[in-house]
């Protein structure tokens, strides 16, 4: 039993770091519906950002954010204007898919680049010191992610639903045309939506560089499974991507130990694939309509 | 040589400087590399021809179905572990090739039909979902597939063991299969399947109504594409002589060759020809000129490439290419206003009305709380035309849908004589198709990317499976539309009249003997509202029995045998149009109560 | 002119010198420069430069100097791409390669068709030279030298070391799953249940994993003594940290070389989680020098060229072994492929000769039979050699 309460633990605390990098994903892919392919590498960036901050400045990897989170803001941002934003006309949707799988491509070179193909390590600050709760064992750093997915998500929720600029975001994506009609700048709005995305990675590799040695093909760990997350929760679904994530987490894990690690992969996407065949709308999605007879 | 260029396609025939160009680019690519002689020549020609050839059968789905796939190499390394396995039992890699071919068309089927219901991003993922799948089990079943160590082949040499010493034979095999994958490509294109497959893509819910049976022709596509993947797959096994789950069932590798096909021209038969001609060299020197200088900078040069490439040629290579030609200016669809409409004569007299051909009874419709068709009947005669009127969210279009096969009745029946005279009792839109039925929709559905022909033969398609005949019809239903002057215009330049029109035209392509139209004459102008009034009569003269849901009541009035009227889901009243207009009900439904009281 | 500079130059204009570079002697380096085996094939093709400037600086092999022409196998399709280049385009005499099995194998077969003499320093798998190819030789120990050792390890050293019978220990094997991982940890697997030794689970996952906590949970509920882990570096650390932080404690563990073997791993994980970690792999710096000479003056040469210490013992052996091959073509009389094989064929350098500690000797398939692994141990943040004897540099260490 304490066995089984441990590996939930780990699944849960997977899941915190699977919702971190998830829900900047969800804002991109449920609001401007592109396939960012580049996500983990936008992740990549950041946690190379926070390891020099923290090895060059000394600082503490949260007191990085403060920089890294608007970074990637502008990177999010110049990434939209520079490159979806004039392929929204293209003829073919897939275009904008293409896009950021060269520009993924082009990061992870250029990190190799820049840094070599050593992994760096970001000081980890005493955030690895293990936690007892009860019969089951995590980390601080864990605990901290967790709480910051969860009070992300109440943040952003709160943003989207309380204020003028969330409203009108939510209005672009759930008809573009009309919310253009009532006076709102679609463009911006997109431009806005990748910018936060992408700050919300800021602060996931912020919080996760301490715990994971960062590398130029990181990003490629994570960016499968956080689309995976972010279908699973809902097209957009802010608090659907938490739920998803945890889901995700607690198969991970426990698949991992009473199915076995080398498959614990196929488990995760076998299970991805059944949900997104019977609910292709996502857990928490609403439907979406499936024809255009009208 | 082969049909490519045989000078009955059309497409090659209009565009003889493109053949040309082609046939010159397919030569280059052969003897490019037997003249220079060089080994390493080969390998980057034979590269070309291999990644030509995925890209171009990837294409088949993921440009004329538009069905975005990023799990090819399934088929690719399906293919090559079939290869491998039986040569390694002794068998030669050409039977194993089908042998692979087989199995892939089989799992393409299997694990494409659920996800057909996906659309964009998410068909893409749950295809590297898939993808991934395969990978972990292809390490998993050691015993079958050697696990992550790989497999290798004995060393065999010989035509028949597809190992060779010497490049030149592998240039041959490489090119002629990259040759089959273009020819595919082609016929499908220019045939009934290519055809479907764009419409299935532009419009489902119109190709459906056109009677294509959307799920299998993507199904075709997909196990065509799977079975040449899978080909190549096991010809690249052979010339790597070595394969493992992670080179084989690669992301990276499926992406590549998706990409190839959309920087060459996404949809277009020679496009992902083009992309690998122009890519596979530019990441080949890339690599020779700045692979030593410094860690990841032709990687990062290549990103950039790419990033550029797509930003430039969102249309990719081909699009660009097609910008060239000036459009000649029976093509510009601005004209369609002004043309004059050919209605067909009438003829002298209407045949008189005949049996029952269609009989809906009791249908019962909710949407969630909403009870949007409560215990609809009525049935339809031989060579007549009914209209079906009432004010707006009276719910016409869910009967339309409910007596099409587009929707399903909570309860009620709808059946359709068939040609031996019997009832029929049909469920999905092809079945209603096969009996004959044919609908447009209100909102025009359009195949955008198709020209105006090419549109109306996707209807004709449905009575002749010929391309010159179902071209033949088109064109002859083109004529009687009015849509003659402008064939060869993209549909997605006509005027709201004019796809009114198209929309009718597709329909009539089909030949059908039960016609619905949804307003088909909602927002055009007087003129063009006579003439379709016209062409109405004649459609009918010809025994084809109409329900026409229609607002414009000039219409209704001189058109209509018999009028029903729906409110709040209900039938109000029928009759003789006369009649119906003078009705208190239907008068208070359209007007209000205010004005009946204040009529009396 | 800079090094890579020159190389530039002299692959523009390659047609041009082909006539007149008469005191040049080509030979491809055959590694991957890009993609996730970066980082370890720019260190193993390291110790191959450094031996060319070393035999170059001694008047080159047959008069001639030894040009290294860079090929990029970054995947396999590439790597048979890039061999080809490198013997038609380049024109090398020989292909020096290539740390990945994989590569190695694809780029081999050219190389074999082709008639050209192809050195692997590096690449473990048994598949390598399992083929029998004629123009294939390999200097490197193996996956098998691997297992082998370790197995011999535990059953000679740790054991005893623990004060416990080699039976009495459950032994859990755990490995990434590519080629790399799955082979080592077969040959484990095979050696110990030859031994003996009570294996209880064997396991791989992905090397691309970001949680091992279900292995590690695992692992702790069979009570296992010692952990064999083949592994490359994220998933080395991921296992150490995690493992610390359940508070689980085998008795030993043994790193299969990969991670296990890196300075950067020891600094991810802390100094004192990975003391006292055992390691398996090629010779690496910190060994009884009697044993391999010519180590310091390595990496003296390391330190001179790239201004940092060698990141792993890749560079070390590759540079061994091109250093012997290097010898016998200057002593082949001319550089035809046959002359090239019948010279490599004969060397015959006994054990403790060179600074890898390891002979060499052609054996079975051209497999270097004299070639063999050290065991070794992180002590004070530093990975010393432990075993065999002959070479240690300090005695094991145990935690009690």
């Amino acid at each position: 039993m304490e066995t089984f309460l441990q590996v939930v633990a780990n699944g849960l605390m997977l899941g915190g770091l699977f919702a971190i990098i998830s829900i900047g994903l969800t804002l991109i892919f449920g609001i401007i519906k592109v396939v960012n392919f580049a996500h983990g590498e936008f992740l990549m960036a950041g946690m190379f950002l926070t390891y020099l901050i923290t090895t060059k400045l000394g600082l503490h990897p949260y007191a990085s954010v403060v920089v890294v989170a608007p970074a990637l803001f502008v990177l999010g941002a110049l990434t939209q204007r520079l490159l979806i934003q004039p392929l929204l006309s293209a003829r073919d949707d897939h275009v904008q898919i293409f896009a950021t799988v060269g520009l993924s491509t082009a990061m992870i070179n250029l990190a190799l680049l820049l840094y070599g193909a050593d992994i760096a390590n970001t000081p980890t600050s005493g955030l690895r010191t293990p936690v007892d709760i009860g019969p089951v064992r995590v980390l601080e750093g864990q605990i901290y992610i967790f709480l910051c997915a969860a009070l992300l998500v109440v943040g952003l929720e709160l943003f989207l639903h309380r204020t003028q600029t969330g409203r009108a975001i939510r209005a672009v994506a759930q008809n573009r045309a009309a919310a253009q009609l009532m006076g709102i700048n679609a463009n911006w709005i997109y431009v806005l939506s990748f910018g936060i995305g992408a700050a919300c990675v800021g602060l996931a590799s912020s919080l996760i560089a301490p715990l994971y040695p960062t590398s130029s093909t990181i990003g490629t760990y994570f960016v499968l499974t956080a689309f995976v997350v972010v279908v699973l929760g809902g097209l957009g679904s802010i608090p659907g991507a938490f739920v998803g994530a945890m889901l995700i987490g607690l198969i991970d894990a426990l698949a991992g130990f009473y199915i076995g690690s080398d498959l614990r992969e196929a488990v995760v996407f076998g299970v991805f694939l059944i949900i997104l065949i019977l609910r292709p709308s996502g857990l928490f999605g609403t439907r979406v309509k499936l024809s255009h007879i009208s | 040589m082969p049909v490519t260029f045989s000078p009955t396609l059309p497409a090659i025939r209009r565009l003889t400087p493109a053949a040309m160009g082609l046939v010159a680019l397919l030569a280059g690519l052969f003897i490019t590399p037997v003249l220079i002689g060089d080994e390493f020549v080969y390998h980057v020609f034979i590269t070309i021809c291999l990644f030509a050839g995925l890209s171009t059968a990837w294409n088949i789905v993921g440009g004329y179905a538009g069905q975005l796939s990023l799990g090819h190499a399934i088929f690719y390394g399906i293919g090559g572990y079939a290869g491998v396995i039986l040569m390694n039992m002794g068998i030669s890699p050409w039977f194993g090739m089908f042998v692979g071919a087989a199995i892939a068309a089989v799992v393409a089927i299997v694990i494409s039909y659920p996800c057909f219901r996906l659309h964009g991003p998410f068909f893409a993922l749950a295809t590297i979902a898939f993808l991934e799948v395969f990978r972990v089990l292809a390490l998993h079943f050691r015993d079958l597939t050697g696990g992550a160590m790989g497999m290798m082949i004995q060393l065999k040499l010989g035509w028949e063991w597809m190992v060779f010493r010497e490049r030149l034979p592998a240039l041959i095999i490489a090119f002629g299969m990259m040759l089959v994958c273009l020819i595919v490509a082609q016929v499908i294109r220019s045939h009934r399947l290519g055809f479907y497959l764009v419409a299935t893509r532009e419009r489902e819910s119109a190709a459906r109504a056109a009677g294509v049976q959307t799920v299998k022709v993507r199904l075709t596509a997909v196990a065509v594409s799977a079975a040449l993947a899978a080909m190549l797959g096991t010809f690249h096994a052979m010339y790597l002589t070595f394969i493992e789950p992670a080179a084989m069932f690669s992301l990276p590798f499926s992406i590549q060759i998706a990409m190839f096909a959309l920087i060459g021209g996404i949809g277009t038969v020679y496009g992902p020809l083009l992309g690998a001609v122009l890519l596979v060299p530019l990441t080949e020197f890339a690599r020779g000129m700045l692979g030593a200088e410094a860690l990841g900078l032709h990687g990062f040069v290549y990103g950039v490439v790419l990033v550029m490439a797509v930003l430039f040629f969102p249309n990719g290579l081909m699009g660009a290419l097609q910008r060239f030609p000036a459009p000649k200016a029976s093509q510009d669809p601005k004209v369609v206003q002004a043309a004059p409409v050919a209605a067909a004569p009438r003829a002298a007299e209407r045949p008189p009305i005949g049996q029952e051909v269609m009989r809906v009874e009791n249908l019962q419709k909710h949407f969630g709380g909403l009870h949007v068709t409560n215990d609809v009947s009525f049935s339809l005669r031989e060579g007549e035309i009914l209209g079906l009127i009432g004010p707006n969210g009276a719910g016409k279009t869910t009967v339309f849908n409910m007596i099409s096969g587009f929707l399903q009745a909570d309860s009620g029946s709808v059946s359709v004589l068939d040609r031996e005279g019997r009832f029929q009792a049909p469920t999905s839109p092809s079945d209603f198709a096969a009996l004959g039925v044919g609908r447009t929709f209100q909102i025009v559905q359009p195949f955008a990317a198709m020209t105006v022909e090419e549109n109306i033969m996707v209807g004709a398609f449905y009575r002749h499976h010929d391309v010159h005949d179902a071209r033949e019809a088109a064109r002859e239903t083109a004529h009687r539309m009015g849509l003659g002057p402008w064939l060869d215009a993209e549909a997605r330049g006509l005027t709201i009249g004019g796809l009114k029109r198209l929309e009718v035209a597709r329909v009539m392509a089909m030949e059908p003997r039960i016609l619905l139209l949804d307003e088909v004459m909602a927002g055009i102008n007087q003129t063009d509202v006579r003439r379709a009034i016209d062409l109405m009569l004649s459609i009918r003269d010809t025994g084809v029995s109409i329900i026409a849901i229609e607002h414009v009541m000039q219409a209704v009035m001189s058109l209509s045998d018999r009028v029903i009227v729906l409110n709040s889901g209900e039938i109000i009243a029928e009759g003789k149009p006369q009649d119906v207009v003078r009705d208190p009900h239907v008068i208070e439904a359209y007007l209000g109560k205010d004005f009946v009281h204040a009529q009396h | 002119m800079t090094k890579t500079a020159l190389m530039t130059s002299s692959a523009l204009a390659l047609a041009l010198l082909a006539g007149q570079a008469a005191a040049e002697v080509k030979f491809g380096a055959l590694y991957p420069f890009s993609g996730g085996l970066a980082l370890l094939g720019e260190e193993s093709a390291r110790g191959l430069e450094i031996a060319v400037d070393e035999i170059n600086a001694a008047g080159g092999v047959q008069g001639e100097q030894v040009v290294l022409e860079r090929g990029d196998a970054v995947d396999n399709n590439q790597a048979i791409g890039e061999a080809r280049r490198l013997i038609s385009v380049a024109g090398v005499k020989a292909i020096f390669g290539s740390y990945s099995s994989a590569r190695s194998i694809a780029a081999s077969q050219v190389a074999e068709l082709a008639g050209i003499p192809y050195f692997e320093l590096g690449a473990v798998a048994d598949e390598v030279t399992a083929r029998d190819f004629k123009y294939l030789f390999r200097t490197n120990p193996t996956a098998d030298h691997m297992g082998k050792l370790i197995v011999n390890m535990i059953v000679e050293k740790v054991a005893p070391g623990l004060g416990k019978d080699p039976k009495d220990l459950k032994i859990g094997i755990i490995h990434e799953d590519s080629s790399y991982g799955t082979s080592v940890a077969g040959h484990q697997k095979r050696y110990g249940e030859e031994a003996g030794l009570n294996i209880v689970t064997t396991q791989g996952y992905p090397a691309a994993t970001v949680d091992m906590s279900s292995i590690v949970l695992d692992l702790k509920q069979r009570e296992v003594d010692i952990v064999l882990q083949t592994s490359y570096q994220n998933d080395s650390v991921l296992f150490l940290q995690q493992a610390n932080e359940a508070g689980f404690k085998p008795a030993a563990i043994i790193g299969g070389g990969g991670g296990y073997s890196m300075l950067p791993t020891a600094e991810a994980v802390g100094s004192d989680v990975i003391e006292g970690v055992l390691d398996a792999d090629f010779t690496q710096y910190a060994v009884n020098t009697e044993f391999t000479p010519g180590l310091e003056a390595f990496v003296a040469a390391y330190k001179a060229k790239y201004n940092e210490e060698p990141r792993s013992g890749h560079s070390l052996n590759n540079y061994v072994g091109a250093m012997a091959v290097l010898k016998a073509i200057d002593g082949a009389g001319s550089f035809e492929p046959d002359a090239i094989v019948a010279s490599v064929s004969a060397i015959d350098i006994p054990q403790g000769a060179t600074a890898a500690g390891y002979g060499v000797q052609f054996g079975a398939g051209n497999q270097n039979d004299r070639a063999s692994m050290m065991g070794m141990q992180w002590q004070d943040g530093r990975l010393v050699t432990v075993y065999p004897e002959a070479a240690a540099a300090a005695e094991m260490r145990f935690a009690q």
